[in-house]
């Protein structure tokens, strides 16, 4: 029941909101269902750690959750949280200012749980198709979330983001269909094979090996659009820029993990078919490129949200290395730096979208700086965790990069760290400054008048940090102890 | 070895996928809108055939289900939706593709020489009709390469359709007996509300660009 | 084998018949399709005597090959449908050439076609001729790699062999190769005959005609010859490909039996392609003549296709 009632809540919430009259309902009811299900979500948590390593499922076996879905269902429950906290003053805000229509918010408070519906359908079925399925749910709903505003601009990255993430899934399911092809082809007889992920690992020694390689390449390309992995990242910017900013929060801080979650999957497939050495290599190479390539792209750029959003790549990209380096440390250490990365970039984009709201401008030029003066809270989340995201210490995002060179560098992968910490450099460097010009440097003369603080903004932009910060200094045991189960469960080690 | 009958039943899939492949060619030379979308619905059909094929055929009947659906969906209600869509914001017939026909044309030869060229290992896999694998990879192939080469967004919905057709009919033929029902049901639904959203993104950008060129769309960069 | 005599004669006969019949027939589907009562079917025999018992106007500028012109089409047309077996599987002309043979026989026709079309030095004539001529560089190498296609899978390029090897049980013609190579020699059977994405047949008075253009300064007894000619020609291109890729029901043997049900296989398998060419007709519309040469371009390219594909297989 706990996996069903995970699905059924946000898809009702949904329901509701379609029907609810006033504005306080559609905000109270988006609230509410994400506190149950990150409630839910702890709970799931909790069962699969007592379960000792079997998964917990549902449904016969059609629901599956087992170490690496109860984090995913963590993460997903946690932004979507912070989400809808942050979007009760966002919107107010906006409708107050004539930005947007009550028809246009509602449909904000319809999609976003649907959105994460999707999400948590992908992490927690157990069969490849329906995975398939719910990611293509997640990019629809989110897509017309990032045409909200219904901007010029907005409408091009929806279109943009519909178009490559179409083509992506299309790949994505000439992956899987070949995949399901593996399972079919030798000499199985005439019974159709089960298409469950869990079924197809335990025959993956019979499948067919050239179909699966195609499998993954296609699949690598498709899902790996959707995670905006470079070259395939031309949507990310765009989208992530011109959508308002919690649906920003969203996309960065879970959608693209999500997609990186569908790639692990068939990732664990492939290894236990082929070996690790395909799959992992494939993995280093586009994780590697989309760090290299994310450095000169924020150094030049001109606007905060798309600054961040290449952040976003920087830090995809190096999740995805960190899973092909494939040693037990850096595994962990991606599954951990997910975490982290998920609580500290939707505070960025909060603060981003505060900015927004407040200068009706994301250009550095125009922002010029001095934006502790102006608006001091938004300023100081802005810059915490910016220090957080460009990996200093104390935030976790110092630990777990630092776990995942550690472990490149005793695994033998000395080149690989090496070129991680060149271009975190770059990063750092880019971010920083771009940031510290922003919050510290000397505003403009013709600069809007300081901002009046509310406590809920503040409380809403903060509350992420405050968890990052608790977790920064103390990683409990049994979520240590998740993530190792996570961590082999993605290196084929029980 | 095998009975008559599927022999037969394999040489018609074999037939009907290579005709999808003609329609596509034709629709990358066809340049009036609402004939592609025509043809489009035609390539669907010959779908719905190859899906009633196998179900008759091989006696799996719920591929005889993704048939029905197909036929609603694919032959029926998506293309009268584009039509509609087409009739309502009042458009130029004519589509103005970046490569001209002919070099277009050569592409796509190209290009499904190429996927012939992919699929040849894997043609024994794909036993129902030897040739539906390098079918479905053109089709994919050559719709990527429409979506690029057509400035109008309708154009690129439609070629990102023929691409979806070429991955359900890898899907009914590559894998025997199509995929369990929930599956295709699934992808089928997914398949109509994308290209609803799609529908409702034109019409905005419609109303607010003026137009359907998306070569127009190029504010965003870097 | 020698050459016999009387299925030679029977074979002229039925070509000279039945090709006005089966432009009527098109003419009148076409009307039907369009509301109208349309004309009707024995409509080009009457046209054919009435244009024969009429006088000839010939320009005074015009040399020999005007007058010469109608007869080579006529007899190149009647000597390609020689070729093509029609009702039983073997052509009477069978023996002296294959495929090669009629697409060279009907490109003589052609070049003499584009050559009274100049020859009068009339505007129109020109234009046609050299339109006639664009078009034929692109359709003719489709056509050829189309047919190369089906003579490749059937190991000879003899159109009687090619007929019997698809005539073998297994319905071997289902096949990508010839479903490639069919799409392709519909296409071009729509631009030789001047069917409608390429040339409108119905009409005398537009700028873009072609074929019209190139007869328009014939009349009387050459007028006529030109006409029967071109609806040979029509007649032995859809025979071409009727039964190149659809050899089901030819006549292996000459008993009376086998010839009856031959000729009624061939008459259905005509009214189905003649169904399809109308319904082509109806439902586009003629093509601006700058993109004639980009439906061409389909044709080859899936000439192309079909051949490389006969390859690729097996």
């Amino acid at each position: 029941m706990l996996l069903t009632s995970l699905l059924l809540i946000p898809l009702v919430v949904a329901l509701l909101c379609l029907v609810a009259r006033q504005r306080i309902l559609l905000e109270a009811l988006n609230v509410s269902g994400f506190a149950i299900g990150l409630v839910l979500g702890v709970k799931l948590f909790r069962t699969v750690l007592a379960r000792e390593g079997a998964a917990v499922m549902e449904w016969g076996e059609f629901l599956r959750a087992d170490a690496l879905s109860a984090w995913m269902v963590l993460l997903i429950s946690a932004v979507s949280l912070a989400t809808a906290l942050y979007a009760v003053n966002y919107f107010r805000r906006d409708l107050a200012a004539g930005a947007v229509t009550a028809q246009r918010v509602r449909e904000f408070y319809v999609l976003t749980p649907l959105f994460a519906t999707g999400m948590l359908l992908v992490v927690l079925t157990n069969n490849l198709g329906v995975m398939w399925a719910a990611v293509e749910i997640t990019a629809l709903s989110s897509v017309l979330l990032v045409a909200l505003y219904n901007h010029p601009t907005s409408l091009e990255a929806a279109w943009k983001y519909i178009m490559l993430g179409s083509v992506g899934l299309v790949l994505a399911l000439f992956g899987t269909i070949f995949a399901y092809a593996a399972a079919a082809s030798p000499a199985a007889g005439m019974a159709l094979p089960s298409f469950n992920w869990s079924s197809l690992l335990a025959m993956a020694p019979q499948l067919d090996q050239k179909l699966v390689k195609l499998s993954f390449i296609f699949v690598l390309v498709g899902y790996g659009t959707k995670a905006g992995l470079a070259p395939m990242h031309a949507w990310l910017p765009d989208a992530h820029s011109e959508a308002p900013s919690p649906t920003s929060a969203m996309l960065s801080g879970v959608s693209l993990k999500i997609a990186i979650y569908a790639l692990l999957r068939f990732h664990i497939l492939t290894a236990a078919c082929l070996g690790a050495e395909f799959s992992r290599h494939l993995l280093l190479g586009f994780g590697l490129c989309s760090m290299v390539l994310a450095g000169p792209f924020i150094l030049t750029q001109k606007n905060l949200k798309r600054m961040l959003a290449y952040s976003s790549l920087e830090h995809v990209g190096l999740i995805c290395a960190a899973v092909g380096v494939n040693a037990p440390l850096t595994v962990f250490g991606a599954l951990l730096h997910m975490g982290y990365h998920a609580l500290t970039k939707p505070v960025l984009f909060f603060a981003a979208g505060n900015i927004h709201q407040h200068y009706h401008t994301l250009n550095f030029r125009r922002l010029g700086g001095g934006l502790a003066h102006i608006m001091p809270a938004t300023a100081l989340a802005l810059g915490v965790a910016a220090v957080a995201v460009s990996g200093l210490p104390p935030f976790g995002l110092f630990v777990s990069e630092l776990t995942i060179l550690a472990g490149g560098f005793a695994s033998g992968h000395a080149w690989v760290s090496v070129v991680m910490l060149v271009s975190l450099l770059v990063v750092f460097c880019g971010v920083l400054s771009k940031l510290a010009g922003l919050v510290l440097g000397p505003p403009r003369a013709d600069a809007p008048p300081r901002e009046l603080v509310t406590a809920g903004r503040v409380a809403a932009m903060s509350l992420p940090l405050v968890v990052l910060l608790l977790f920064s200094f103390w990683v409990p045991n049994p979520l240590r102890q998740l993530l190792e189960r996570a961590a082999n469960i993605i290196r084929g080690t029980p | 070895m095998n009975p008559p009958a599927t022999e037969v039943a394999s040489r018609l899939i074999t037939l009907l996928a290579t005709l999808m492949l003609v329609f596509q060619l034709l629709l990358v030379v066809q340049q009036m809108l609402i004939a592609n979308i025509r043809l489009f619905a035609l390539q669907s059909l010959l779908l719905t055939g190859i899906a009633t094929v196998v179900a008759c055929a091989y006696g799996a009947w719920h591929v005889l289900i993704v048939a029905v659906l197909t036929l609603l969906g694919k032959v029926i209600f998506l293309p009268w939706l584009l039509q509609r869509l087409v009739r309502r914001i009042k458009i130029e017939q004519e589509i103005h593709p970046f490569v001209n026909m002919p070099a277009s044309m050569l592409i796509c030869g190209a290009l499904t020489v190429l996927s012939y060229v992919v699929a040849r290992p894997f043609t024994s896999l794909a036993r129902l009709g030897s040739n539906t694998l390098p079918v479905a990879l053109a089709l994919l192939l050559t719709g990527l390469f429409l979506m690029s080469n057509r400035r109008k967004a309708i154009t690129q919905v439609l070629a990102l359709l023929t691409t979806e057709n070429g991955m359900m009919l890898a899907a009914i033929a590559l894998t025997t007996y199509g995929m369990p029902l929930v599956v295709e049901i699934g992808i089928f639904f997914d398949v109509v509300v994308a290209v609803m959203v799609l529908g409702i993104l034109v019409f905005r950008i419609r109303e607010s660009f003026d137009s359907m060129d998306v070569s127009k769309l190029n504010e965003l960069k870097w | 084998m020698n050459v016999d005599l009387s299925a030679a004669v029977a074979q002229t006969a039925l070509l000279l018949l039945l090709a006005p019949l089966l432009s009527g027939l098109i003419k009148n589907w076409k009307a039907k399709l369009q509301n109208r009562r349309g004309a009707r079917i024995w409509q080009p025999y009457f046209d054919l005597v009435k244009y024969l018992r009429k006088d000839m106007v010939i320009s005074e500028h015009a040399s020999w090959i005007f007058s010469v012109t109608p007869g080579v089409i006529f007899l190149t047309a009647l000597s390609a449908g020689l070729m093509v077996p029609l009702v039983t599987a073997n052509a009477p002309l069978g023996l002296f050439g294959g495929a090669i043979a009629v697409v060279g026989v009907l490109a003589l026709g052609r070049f003499f076609m584009a050559l009274g079309g100049l020859d009068p030095a009339t505007t129109f004539g020109g234009m046609g001729s050299s339109r006639e001529m664009t078009i034929a560089a692109l359709a003719e190498p489709a056509m050829m790699l189309a047919i190369f296609t089906v003579a490749t899978m059937a190991g000879s390029t003899n159109l009687g062999q090619i007929v019997l090897a698809g005539q073998e049980p297994g319905w071997k013609f289902l096949d990508a190769p010839h479903a490639l190579a069919f799409a392709a020699m519909f296409i071009v059977l729509l631009a030789e005959t001047g069917r409608i994405p390429v040339d409108n047949p119905a009409t005398h008075l537009e700028l873009t005609m072609i074929h019209e253009a190139m007869v328009l300064e014939y009349s009387g007894r050459n007028l006529a010859f030109a006409e029967w000619g071109a609806a040979i020609k029509q007649l032995v291109l859809m025979a071409l490909l009727t039964n190149l890729f659809f050899p089901l029901g030819l006549a292996p043997v000459v008993t009376p039996a086998a010839l009856g049900a031959g000729l009624a296989f061939f008459a259905a398998k005509l009214l189905i392609l003649a169904g399809a060419v109308v319904l082509v007709e109806f439902t586009n519309a003629k093509l601006r003549l700058f993109r004639v040469p980009d439906l061409l371009s389909a044709a080859f390219i899936l000439a192309t296709l079909a051949l490389v594909s006969t390859f690729l297989f097996r």
